[in-house]
């Protein structure tokens, strides 16, 4: 009986469980407001909050916000329009896209059987990219943008997955495999997306946006199609919980079982690289939520995939807001592109996974 | 077995399973009756694994089917065939920390829609599975606490969850001590006696199948050699054939079943499935006449046994150091029963026969008559230089023996090169010349 025995999850009463749901909701929501007070514009806490509630609420509340700071009309007028229409949609552009990368990432995870499985180290971000790059540089369908960027996005995105899923087949949990083929995917992309960008530089910063990804494009219709889609496509990737839980013991096994595996693994994937597009189109590439995120989970709370997929999408939503938070209070007059933030925490992180794994440590029992 | 009037619980009709050219499985023909306990033995790469891969609808089949319960395995969904058949895998990939309770939960799998959560009914039968299994007591331990055998019962729990009439088991207690396994298969036994639940297990180990199994199937080079109860499938001569060794079978005292000792490799290249089996060849010897051949025949890839040869005798020690196995008679004493018979054993084992140029007198005349029944069985080679004329120590009786086997069908040959060339043309170096053919399974069935 070697190795140590996992602790019995303690039984949590219903009652207590909606306690800390509440708890839970009220943390979040504060995050939201506090985070809605972080941009290029600095705002006063005390109005921005009250711009803020009185929005929320209809006007119901603080019916004037700015009348006790000595703000005058014009400039809260301003501030309501840089708290209610940029900063806001941002926050929730990045809980949506870091919900969408989180889950992407379990799910990609769990397919492939393999913990350095992302959405972005496989170049699934950066098929979508091209797919968007493609619709940007030759001006398709401009006047519907915002729905066929999605679409392009999507379709860049699931060739890249299927691609993955067809050379690497059958041997995706071998770490090496997956990693090389994800390198030799990303840079066939980027080369094509460079081809692209050199011979029409028209777009191309829109473009270059892409690469390093930002939640600059945010607003309500936006954050609309992003919910929308993101919910739809998260609900049902969420209730692959078991199927995957099964594909961990192998193909066969879970075949076995009554899992058709090789179908299981063509939803899941077109339906991670689906999510994962959303992102893309909106946001550009941010690397390694999708990677962090799940690993996160099944630290605190196993690796039950019906746990580990909602999770993660939680997880990576606070993970992406945590970076916007962080890139806005670390250098508070500047844009900077919030991958290169999420790169920053990802990276040593992703070392840090390599290496336990050359050592030849099991995953996931931490 | 004429005219059932149940269905069997599986079917397997004229299964040919081929990888690219390679041929897995030939024309298996087979039934397993509900409530059965069946091994599916042979030695590695016979095709126990790939049958029962193609019984669960991993592989397909080539030509011919397997029914489950009158249905075609292929004809059935995933989801359908995992509410039929449960499958022991030989070691689970187990990599993460799963609790034991909600591991074997995940063979509730096919029971449940895509909405639906695990009932308390649930919980309950997968708490009674890991009584049975004798891991009620770790039902909250994460599975990587487990011990080997431990983990394999638990493996067992999972398949037992999904509540099928079928469960196959892939070489259950391949990496398992004497104690669990005999443990595991002794759960899977009752499990099948209790339950009624037909099982099919592939085992390598012989006497596990004999203690355990209702019927034993051999297969050997993806065909069917053998079938039926132990007592009546396990033969020296099977053993030989199949696996190319040497046993000694007995009965178990308490339990009346059989089982085997084995004590040597009839010819190490057995193993070797690149290079096809030439043996086994039977060297009838004596007074050092067969030791050049003892050699030469083993250094040229023939699998070799030997006999009827005295202790001391130098072929004897030349038989022993190449681990030939042979019928021994102890020194200057005439060829007595006991050795005969082993003899006799050999002599039908083999698929070719080699009669050196011994000296032949009263005490081992008997080497020559035994062979005389197994000429028309085996192609037989008589060294004819020197003469028998010259050898023969027992007033003519040699000659006469000598002309018995010539018109029997035996084939005079003068020296070591003619006897390489007349053994060549018997193996033919093709591989599915030298299986184990139809002619063989033929005789058997």
């Amino acid at each position: 009986m070697d190795g140590q025995p996992s602790p019995p999850a303690p039984p949590v009463r219903a009652g207590r469980r909606w306690i800390v749901a509440l708890l839970l909701g009220l943390v979040g929501f504060t995050a939201v407001i506090g985070s809605s007070l972080l941009g290029t514009v600095a705002i006063p806490v005390r109005t921005g909050v009250e711009i803020l509630l009185h929005q929320m609420s209809g006007g119901a509340l603080f019916p004037a916000p700015c009348a006790g700071t000595g703000v005058s009309v014009a400039h809260c007028g301003a501030l309501t329009f840089i708290v209610w229409n940029l900063y806001l949609p941002e926050v929730l552009l990045a809980l949506i896209v870091g919900a969408a990368l989180g889950i992407s990432g379990g799910a990609l995870q769990g397919v492939f059987r393999n913990p350095l499985a992302d959405p972005f180290l496989l170049g699934i971000s950066s098929g979508g990219t091209l797919g968007a790059a493609i619709l940007y540089v030759y001006r398709i369908q401009e006047a519907h943008a915002d729905l066929f960027l999605p679409l392009f996005a999507f379709v860049g995105a699931t060739a890249t997955g299927l691609l993955i899923l067809a050379v690497a087949r059958g041997r995706y949990s071998s770490v090496e495999t997956l990693l090389l083929t994800g390198v030799a995917i990303s840079n066939l992309l980027s080369a094509l997306l460079s081809l692209v960008l050199l011979y029409n530089p028209v777009g191309g910063e829109q473009v270059t946006f892409w690469l390093l990804g930002s939640l600059g494009s945010a607003d309500w219709e936006v954050d609309g199609i992003a919910f929308g889609i993101v919910l739809a496509l998260g609900t049902v990737l969420a209730l692959y919980g078991r199927e995957l839980n099964l594909l961990q013991l192998g193909s066969d096994v879970a075949q076995s079982a009554g899992v058709d595996a090789p179908r299981v693994r063509l939803v899941v994937i077109l339906l991670a690289s689906l999510t994962t597009a959303v992102a893309v189109a909106f946001t550009g590439i941010i690397g390694f939520v999708g990677l962090v995120s799940p690993h996160i989970v099944r630290r605190v709370a196993g690796t039950d995939y019906r746990v580990v997929l909602p999770g993660s999408a939680a997880v990576g939503a606070i993970f992406l807001l945590t970076a916007r938070d962080v890139s806005y209070l670390a250098f508070p007059s500047s844009l900077l592109p919030i991958g290169i933030f999420t790169a920053f925490a990802g990276v040593p992180f992703f070392l840090y996974l390599l290496l336990r794994q050359r050592r030849g440590t099991t995953m996931g029992t931490t | 077995m004429t005219g059932p009037t149940t269905l069997p619980a599986l079917r397997v009709r004229h299964l040919s399973v081929r990888y690219g050219a390679r041929v897995a499985l030939h024309d298996v023909d087979l039934q397993v009756h509900a409530g059965e306990f069946l091994a599916l033995t042979g030695p590695n790469g016979s095709g126990k694994t790939t049958l029962i891969r193609a019984a669960l609808g991993f592989l397909p089949a080539t030509e011919g089917a397997v029914e489950v319960f009158g249905r075609s395995v292929e004809e059935l969904t995933v989801h359908e065939r995992a509410r039929q058949m449960a499958w022991v895998p030989q070691e689970e990939g187990l990599r993460d920390q799963v609790p034991l309770r909600d591991y074997v939960l995940y063979g509730r799998y096919p029971h449940h829609g895509r909405m639906d959560g695990e009932s308390d009914a649930d919980r309950r039968l997968a708490d009674r599975i890991l009584t049975d299994v004798g891991l009620g007591d770790r039902a909250s331990d994460g599975v990587l606490s487990l011990s080997g055998g431990e983990r394999q019962r638990a493996v067992l729990g999972r398949a037992l969850a999904q509540e099928t009439p079928i469960l196959l088991l892939d070489e259950p207690t391949a990496h398992l001590d004497i104690g669990h396994q005999l443990d595991l298969l002794g759960r899977v036994r009752t499990l099948s006696r209790t339950r009624g639940v037909t099982v099919v297990a592939a085992l390598h180990d012989l006497n596990l199948a004999a203690r355990f199994a209702d019927r034993i199937v051999v297969l050997s080079h993806g065909r069917r050699v053998a079938d039926g109860p132990p007592a009546e499938v396990l033969s020296e001569d099977l053993l030989v054939r199949v696996w190319g060794i040497a046993a000694d079978l007995g009965r178990d005292r308490r339990t009346g079943l059989p089982f085997l000792v084995p004590h040597q490799l009839v010819q190490a290249s057995r193993r070797d499935p690149s290079s096809p089996f030439m043996g086994p060849v039977h060297i009838v010897g004596g007074g050092g006449s067969a030791e050049a051949f003892l050699r030469a025949l083993t250094e040229e890839g023939f699998g070799l046994s030997a006999g009827a040869l005295h202790l001391l005798d130098s072929d004897a020690e030349v038989a022993e150091a190449l681990s030939i196995p042979s019928a021994i008679e102890a020194p200057f004493a005439p060829l007595g029963a006991e050795a005969r018979e082993r003899h006799r054993a050999l002599l039908g084992a083999a698929r070719a026969i080699v009669v050196c140029p011994f000296a032949v007198g009263p005490s081992n005349l008997s080497n020559l008559l035994d062979v005389l029944p197994f000429v028309d069985r085996a192609p037989t080679f008589l060294m004819s230089a020197p003469p028998i004329r010259e050898r023969d120590f027992c007033g003519g009786e040699a000659e006469k023996a000598y002309r018995a086997l010539s018109d029997a069908g035996a084939t005079e040959v003068m020296d070591l090169g003619g006897l390489l060339g007349a053994l060549r043309a018997v193996f033919p170096s093709s591989p599915s010349a030298t299986q184990d053919g139809p002619r063989t399974t033929a005789e058997r069935g």
